[in-house]
């Protein structure tokens, strides 16, 4: 039996009136890579905000069921989400590196938990360079801004910030859609690299790319999980007709 | 068809008439403000008080020596190289003949002088000072009104011993005026700025969308608009109380004057580097809180400083009302032109020194219009300035 970083059960998501997620349930397993598919506006980037509470900044939205990250509810009275960001990080469709030096933006999640020690601060921006693949390209211009990088090296900045603050599991909403095929397949080796050390939950668009990287592949329809598989097994014999429409490509 | 493209052209032809027109508008204020004022712009304007003095003075213990001077070439320039000064036969504003000194050597003992008066112990002799008169051991006292000529030949009489030399500077310095419009500058940034920026904070980051923070911005947005005459008024019978209360101060002053200017930039530097803040991409306050950060983290370690392009703006522009503002600061600071400021008692602003040489009798129009330039082209100064740091700023976020 594997073991469950992140367990929802029952999750109904609201923003206001509309309900964007009916009665997900969804194990995240540990060291495996989970892919989040199905048509734009099928919910599958709402449900993985959910996982790190960022809905939290949309006024109107309430979540109903349960989430549990490590035995514990996180939205449950008293949880803290600061704690939960810390351990599930996460990286943006767009590359949004701040507007400052490559090693203050990866520097700027230890520094916010009070980190001053420079020595600890530069391993740790090495440790997290080297993971995301990014030292031998930037290891000579630290302090240039991040700005200049490509936005191929930019989003894999943004992978070594959300490396650097050592998290348990990370989140990528669709993190390969702003980016050229040379800097996605530069994105999809990390990944197979970074599930050693971390688990990871990836939204995706392509059907090639969540073939290609993920064991886990969470269908979603119209805020429901209509099929939860193995890769494998979800792509070569879907138990449902959708399923297997959209990842034939026939609609989506 | 016809019809419809006369038309057109004549629209056409309107935009450029009201261009013109307002070019012309705005190059007439220029060219008034340069005819009148060019002469009257030297160093000395912003070194020299306002108020003329007079001195009375004796020389220091010199040695004889005959000093070597520069040529001038002008029939009214007197050389007295014995003293190493000269000094020009002048007229002045009422069209009366003065003596005027028009350089003095750097080793001449009229440099620096024995004062006469009680508690001053020495002065100095420049250049533009007025001679009255110069009295001598045992010699008839020599006279300006005899004229420049008369008085340097017998400066130049070996036989002459000086005693006392009575002489003024003719003031028309604006020193005081300047040094009133730094402080103002200094003291209301001081106060406004911080709060500025902290309100545009709340407002953009913190502030709940809803009826009540919606009103407090259009209550701000207003305050932008109101004749600064009104905040004086609130000057006068909230700050000048307060301020004599509190302070050393039993009139209007320079204190309260800064509170009322930072009462009327605070809208401008909020509204200002609210604007900024909104342009912050959301995805920058996302990601911060995805790290862990929390809400304060986030707002001024990511977002803030984003926003030090549009807090830098704001603060150019309100140098540039600081600068230009008259009406509430007669209210609030006065209208005594002070040439000795200090910050308990009234002086005058740049701007509130025109208002108080045109409200004399006569208008001073030479030294307004002087003025007035001086304001001008800093103002010129401020708005290059914000180009410029637009453009820096995009550079180096480049790089």
């Amino acid at each position: 039996m594997m073991e469950k970083v992140i367990s929802v059960e029952n999750c109904d998501l609201f923003y206001g009136d509309f309900q964007a997620l009916k009665d997900v349930s969804l194990p995240i397993y540990r060291h495996k890579v989970t892919a989040l598919i199905g048509p734009s506006g099928c919910g599958k980037s709402t449900f993985l905000r959910t996982l790190n509470r960022m809905n939290d900044l949309i006024a109107s939205c309430k979540v109903k069921g349960s989430i549990q990250f490590n035995h514990e509810e996180t939205y449950g009275n008293g949880y803290d989400v600061i704690e939960l960001r810390k351990k599930v990080g996460m990286v943006f469709q767009k590359p949004n590196p701040f507007p400052m030096s490559i090693f203050d933006n990866i520097a700027f999640g230890p520094r916010q938990q009070g980190l001053k020690d420079k020595v600890k601060l530069k391993e740790i921006v090495e440790k997290a360079l080297k993971q995301a693949a990014l030292w031998d390209e930037v290891h000579d211009r630290l302090n240039q801004s991040a700005l200049a990088l490509s936005g191929g090296q930019q989003q894999r900045l943004c992978i070594a910030r959300a490396i650097a603050m050592e998290p348990e599991v990370i989140l990528m909403d669709e993190p390969t859609s702003a980016l050229d095929p040379i800097a996605t397949q530069k994105i999809e080796n990390l990944i197979e690299e970074l599930k050693k050390d971390y688990t990871i939950v990836i939204v995706t668009h392509s059907m090639q790319q969540a073939a290609r990287i993920s064991d886990y592949t969470a269908f979603f329809y119209m805020g429901e999980l209509l099929e939860f598989d193995d890769t494998k097994t979800l792509f070569v014999s879907p138990k449902l007709k959708q399923t297997e429409d959209y990842v034939t490509g026939r609609f989506g | 068809m016809r019809k419809t493209r006369l038309s057109d052209r004549l629209l056409q032809i309107s935009t450029i008439l009201s261009t013109l027109v307002s070019i012309i508008g705005l190059g007439l204020i220029f060219q008034f403000v340069f005819a009148r004022g060019l002469s009257l712009l030297s160093i000395d304007l912003f070194t020299s008080n306002y108020y003329g003095h007079n001195y009375i003075a004796e020389l220091k213990p010199y040695e004889e020596m005959t000093y070597s001077m520069p040529n001038f070439d002008d029939e009214d320039v007197f050389v007295i190289e014995r003293f190493g000064i000269a000094l020009r036969q002048g007229i002045d504003l009422a069209g009366n003949g003065v003596v005027e000194v028009e350089y003095v050597h750097p080793d001449s003992p009229f440099n620096t002088m024995i004062s006469a008066e009680v508690g001053v112990d020495t002065v100095d002799m420049d250049a533009n000072n007025i001679i009255d008169r110069i009295s001598y051991v045992d010699h008839p006292t020599s006279l300006s009104r005899r004229g420049a000529e008369v008085m340097a030949s017998e400066l130049n009489d070996p036989e002459r011993v000086i005693n006392q030399v009575f002489f003024a500077d003719l003031g028309g310095g604006i020193r005081g005026s300047l040094i009133t419009t730094l402080w103002l500058i200094f003291m209301t940034l001081l106060m406004a700025l911080p709060m500025g920026v902290l309100t545009a904070v709340y407002f953009n980051e913190f502030a709940p969308v809803n009826m009540l923070t919606k009103t407090m911005r259009t209550f701000i947005e207003t305050l932008t608009g109101v004749p600064s005459i009104i905040y004086g008024l609130l000057g006068i019978s909230v700050f000048v109380p307060l301020t004599v209360a509190l302070t050393p101060a039993v009139n209007t002053n320079l204190i309260a004057g800064s509170m009322t200017l930072a009462v009327i930039i605070l809208p401008i530097i909020i509204r200002t580097t609210e604007e900024s803040l909104r342009v912050v991409p959301q995805d920058h306050r996302a990601a911060s809180l995805a790290l862990g950060a929390n809400k304060t983290q986030t707002t001024f370690k990511v977002v803030l400083p984003q926003a030090t392009q549009g807090i830098l703006t704001s603060t150019f522009l309100a140098i540039g009302r600081i600068i230009g503002e008259s009406a509430a600061l007669i209210f609030v600071l006065g209208a005594i032109v002070r040439d000795r400021v200090s910050i308990f008692e009234q002086s005058t602003s740049l701007a509130v020194h025109i208002w108080s040489m045109m409200t004399d009798e006569p208008a001073n129009i030479a030294l307004s219009s002087t003025i007035a330039l001086l304001i001008l082209a800093v103002v010129l100064i401020l708005n290059v300035s914000i180009k410029l740091s637009v453009y820096l700023f995009e550079k180096r976020g480049k790089q």
